[in-house]
């Protein structure tokens, strides 16, 4: 039991730490974005494998155990297949949904854009691209190709 | 605005942590992390390597249109966690001007809009407010001569090397009603937004526009922090 606990505990903090780090609104020091990096790079594999030695441990124990035994070990198993499901999201993507295939309307079509509003606009030879920077906002990155140039159009 | 192909390879992005508008994207294909601000690699494999700036322009749609009537435009997303964002954003940029925060001991509110240009690897921040009054604004550094220029609208902006073959270019406002004409003192042909000459002897000539961006001041200066400061009030 100590050790899905010792388990548990070590797959949180590799999934927490880089989260907690690379929070909006803070400065990241150069020491957390490596620490961060580090842990988020490492995260899916590392979850994993301590989710399967948890498992080896509650196979182990599983005979011998009486119904409330299964139980917890059931209920210490969880935090595990969690943190290993969740170091293999991108939770900024949750909250800034990313624009998969980018869509583009005519000049003419764009109603939803007001005549005030500010775009970044690129242009490569006959090929001329404005991206609303209201979208731009929400989405952070959109990637298109403009006149043969692929780009990641940022704000 | 950046090129997304580094040593021939197409690099796909995602966000990856967000420090307000300088977020950290990553590339799927190395997995390192990326600033958004100086497109350099700070993480990773390719930590220390740089992306190519896209050149880019910040203007109204309404100009745009009216340079671009082929152009294409970004359709938005459906999802709703867009529409409350979009809402939020109608609201938030109602309340322009943006208030501002003043700190003792800097150069400049924290929170003041400056146009930020970089030439032969010189930064120089401009307020916008000093922009706006002086549009066109000319001035030296870096060995050499800009002039930054707002549309008729007075929000879409531009910048360009105040240089021809060599001699300097200086501009005034001419008082038209709906769009921008500029006209120099040289020749006085005349010169529209796109820093092409459209009337006189200089016709068809074109200025060189350089990148600008528009950015919090503390900001820009956090990444720059060698950046020269245009003084205000200053000719």
């Amino acid at each position: 039991m100590l050790g899905m606990l010792l388990a548990a505990g070590v797959s949180f903090m590799v999934v927490a730490v880089p989260v907690w780090l690379i929070r909006p609104f803070t400065p990241q020091s150069e020491a957390g974005l490596g620490v961060s990096w580090t842990f988020k790079h490492w995260s899916p594999a590392f979850t994993l494998v301590l989710l399967v030695l948890g498992l080896g441990l509650v196979a182990t124990v599983w005979r011998g155990a009486s119904g409330w035994g299964r139980a917890l070990a059931l209920l210490l198993l969880s935090p595990l297949a969690v943190t290993a499901w969740f170091a293999r999201q991108n939770h900024f993507e949750w909250m800034f949904a990313p624009l998969a295939d980018p869509n583009f309307a005519r000049v003419a079509e764009a109603d939803w854009v007001g005549h005030d509003e500010m775009v970044l606009a690129v242009a490569q030879d006959e090929d001329a691209a404005a991206y609303p920077v209201r979208q731009l906002a929400y989405h952070h990155l959109v990637q298109d190709t403009v006149g043969g140039i692929p780009i990641v159009a940022t704000y | 605005m950046w090129r997304s192909v580094l040593d021939g390879r197409r690099l796909t992005f995602h966000l990856a942590g967000i420090n307000n508008q300088n977020f950290i994207m990553r590339d799927e294909e190395t997995g390192s992390w990326w600033q958004q601000m100086t497109g350099m690699a700070i993480q990773g494999p390719l930590a220390g390597r740089a992306l190519e700036r896209v050149f880019h322009d910040e203007l109204t749609f309404r100009t745009w249109r009216r340079e671009r009537p082929g152009g294409r435009v970004l359709r938005p997303g459906t999802d709703s966690a867009w529409v409350e964002f979009s809402e939020d954003w109608e609201r938030e940029t109602a309340q322009y001007p943006v208030r501002v925060r003043r700190k003792l001991d800097s150069l400049l509110p924290p929170r003041t809009v400056i146009v930020g240009v970089e030439v032969d690897g010189v930064r120089k921040a401009y307020p916008l407010s000093a922009v706006e009054r002086q549009s066109p604004l000319h001035d030296r550094f870096a060995g050499g001569t800009i002039v930054l220029v707002l549309d008729a609208d007075g929000r879409s902006l531009r910048g360009f090397r105040a240089e021809l073959d060599g001699q300097g270019v200086e501009l005034f406002r001419q008082p038209v009603a709906d769009s921008l004409r500029l006209v120099d003192v040289g020749t006085a042909s005349q010169w529209d937004f796109t820093g092409t000459a459209v009337a006189g002897p200089l016709a068809g000539r074109q200025l060189t526009p350089i990148l600008v961006h528009k950015d919090y001041w503390f900001n820009w200066k956090t990444y720059y922090p060698e950046t020269l400061l245009y003084a205000l009030g200053s000719r």
